[in-house]
């Protein structure tokens, strides 16, 4: 699905990601690691927000490296950002629709697609004529997932999609991403380890730009380093 | 709660205060009104390039006097009245408008505030030195009849061509509520104004649709270019002042706010004819106006520092 080969990438004449590879197939993907060590980067480059250096992106067997982002979601990848970055002065409804309405695999089922989201997350069926802005953090970020969920993505990827929530939010949030897996490929960055290693196949380490670990959901629970910088045990 | 009350205060006091000048000046009402209609009309336009683009056209006035211009000769040439040349007029700004917006303005989106309203103001300075090197600054103006019509009612006879500028202004603001509310295309420019980093994450195609709400704000300020032409003279420096003033509605009004826009204007064009209504006051309507934006934005900057 997405092949990431020697990537390099920065802002200004910093460089952040010093040639990282990876990739996410049919499954559920987590890539972990500190504040800074290049996570948003490397989805702002795979989105067509930041700049390659060098490297390779492929996304279904097309090279994407440097594609603008409304061609990234067009082709069938959906963002759900750290910000959010709804539309404020809109309804949850519209927000929704506005998620389907220029993807051409979803514009013509916007109304079977808002029946999934909603039935992943109900309380959004309560305000769907709520303004988006007036949400709490929690529904905000619940509103962001439904509406890339509403694009119908072939790959789905999650930007700290806890960081800021409540833990019974948290909780939520990772469930309805372990039922998701079952359709769409994801990508998720998170520093809630512990959590989310329960909704993952596979998991990558970043660190300072590079990546130092790669193993299955269960070889990073067990994982000594892991279990000493993420897990704290 | 008081809030409300507020707003019903000010509003049975504007009540009354209409009432007052429709018994003591009619004209004053009716002259403002028109003159207001007139203000929002040009206004709505240049709020909507603020709301969504986020950029501030001092060449707005400008756009609408090249539209009275190319109206004039193409109506002279072939004989023909300013009124069927709005939907062609229209249509040529609005591609007129695109070039622009892709020549100029496009490449200046990420640049300073500052960057941006020098551009502007160097394509306004372009547009009317041009017109002034082609046509001189000598005036133009249409003779028709139909814009003397007038109305008596009892002892008071009034112009009333002038109405369809208000009619133009309710058009153009229930135009762009649809548009903006109920259509796919709209909804996708309001988020583009709301977040064009969220829109672009969702499939819209930000600079595009940036270049379309130009164009279509171009298109509404070409027809009102038509419909100028056919009440007034027009010159190379015809569109400055309206691009001022649509600039003090918009700000007044505040960004994204259409019936704000409507407020704004009826309370200048009524303030306009209410001073010209005193002999020698005329020169005053501008002072008044202006200081009146200066209370309603330091008023509104206070109550934001204190929420």
């Amino acid at each position: 699905m997405l092949k990431i080969r020697g990537l390099e990438c920065g802002y200004g004449r910093m460089r952040v990601l010093e040639g990282v590879s990876l990739d996410v197939g049919k499954e559920s993907v987590g890539l972990f690691g500190p504040n800074g060590a290049g996570k948003t980067t490397l989805i702002g480059a795979v989105m067509g927000m930041n700049k390659l250096w060098a490297g390779e992106i492929e996304f279904a067997g097309r090279q994407i490296g440097g594609t603008d982002t409304h061609l990234m979601a067009r082709m069938g990848v959906a963002l759900v950002p750290q910000e959010r970055e709804l539309f404020p002065g809109m309804s949850v409804e519209d927000n929704l629709v506005l998620g389907a309405a220029y993807i051409p695999h979803a514009k013509g089922i916007i109304p079977e697609q808002m029946e999934k989201v909603f039935a992943l997350f109900p309380i959004l069926k309560e305000r769907r004529k709520q303004l988006a802005g007036t949400m709490s953090g929690g529904q905000q970020r619940m509103v962001a997932i439904a509406r890339a969920l509403m694009s119908n993505p072939k790959l789905l990827i999650l930007d700290e999609p806890s960081l800021g929530l409540q833990p019974s939010i948290v909780a939520e949030v990772f469930e309805v991403l372990r039922e998701l897996k079952k359709t769409v490929s994801i990508m998720v960055t998170e520093q809630n380890v512990r959590e989310s290693l329960k909704s993952i196949d596979r998991g990558y380490v970043l660190e300072n730009g590079k990546i130092v670990i790669e193993d299955s959901a269960e070889g990073l629970r067990t994982n000594p380093y892991v279990l000493k910088s993420y897990l704290g045990i | 709660m008081a809030l409300k009350r507020r707003n019903l205060i000010i509003s049975v006091f504007a009540l009354a205060a209409t009432a007052a000048l429709l018994l003591w000046r009619p004209t004053v009402l009716i002259y403002g009104l028109q003159a207001a209609g007139l203000y929002a009309a040009i206004a709505i336009p240049m709020g909507l390039v603020l709301g969504i683009v986020h950029i501030v056209n001092l060449a707005h006035g400008e756009f609408m006097m090249l539209a009275s211009y190319a109206t004039y000769f193409t109506c002279k040439a072939l004989g023909m009245d300013p009124l069927i040349a709005i939907v062609p007029t229209a249509i040529v700004t609005a591609i007129f408008g695109w070039i622009i917006f892709q020549l100029t303005i496009r490449r200046a989106l990420k640049a300073p505030e500052l960057n941006q309203l020098i551009l502007t103001f160097g394509i306004a300075i372009v547009f009317s030195q041009a017109i002034n090197l082609v046509f001189t600054s000598q005036t133009y103006k249409m003779p028709l009849d139909y814009v003397s019509a007038s109305m008596d009612i009892g002892e008071l006879t009034f112009g009333i061509w002038s109405f369809v500028f208000v009619a133009a202004a309710i058009l153009f603001a229930g135009g762009l509520n649809f548009f903006l509310k109920r259509t796919t295309t709209g909804k996708a420019a309001l988020a583009v104004g709301q977040n064009p980093k969220g829109a672009a994450i969702v499939g819209i195609d930000v600079y595009r649709t940036y270049g379309l709400v130009f164009a279509l704000a171009i298109a509404l300020v070409g027809a009102m270019g038509a419909l100028f032409l056919t009440k007034s003279a027009i010159f190379p420096t015809v569109g400055s002042p309206f691009t001022m003033k649509s600039f003090c509605l918009v700000a007044m009004a505040g960004v994204g706010n259409i019936p704000g826009i409507l407020s704004a204007s009826v309370l200048l064009g009524l303030t306009e004819n209410f001073l010209r209504a005193f002999r020698g006051s005329r020169e005053w309507a501008d002072i008044v106006f202006f200081v009146l934006i200066i209370v309603v934005i330091m008023s509104r900057s206070l109550k934001g520092r204190k929420s």
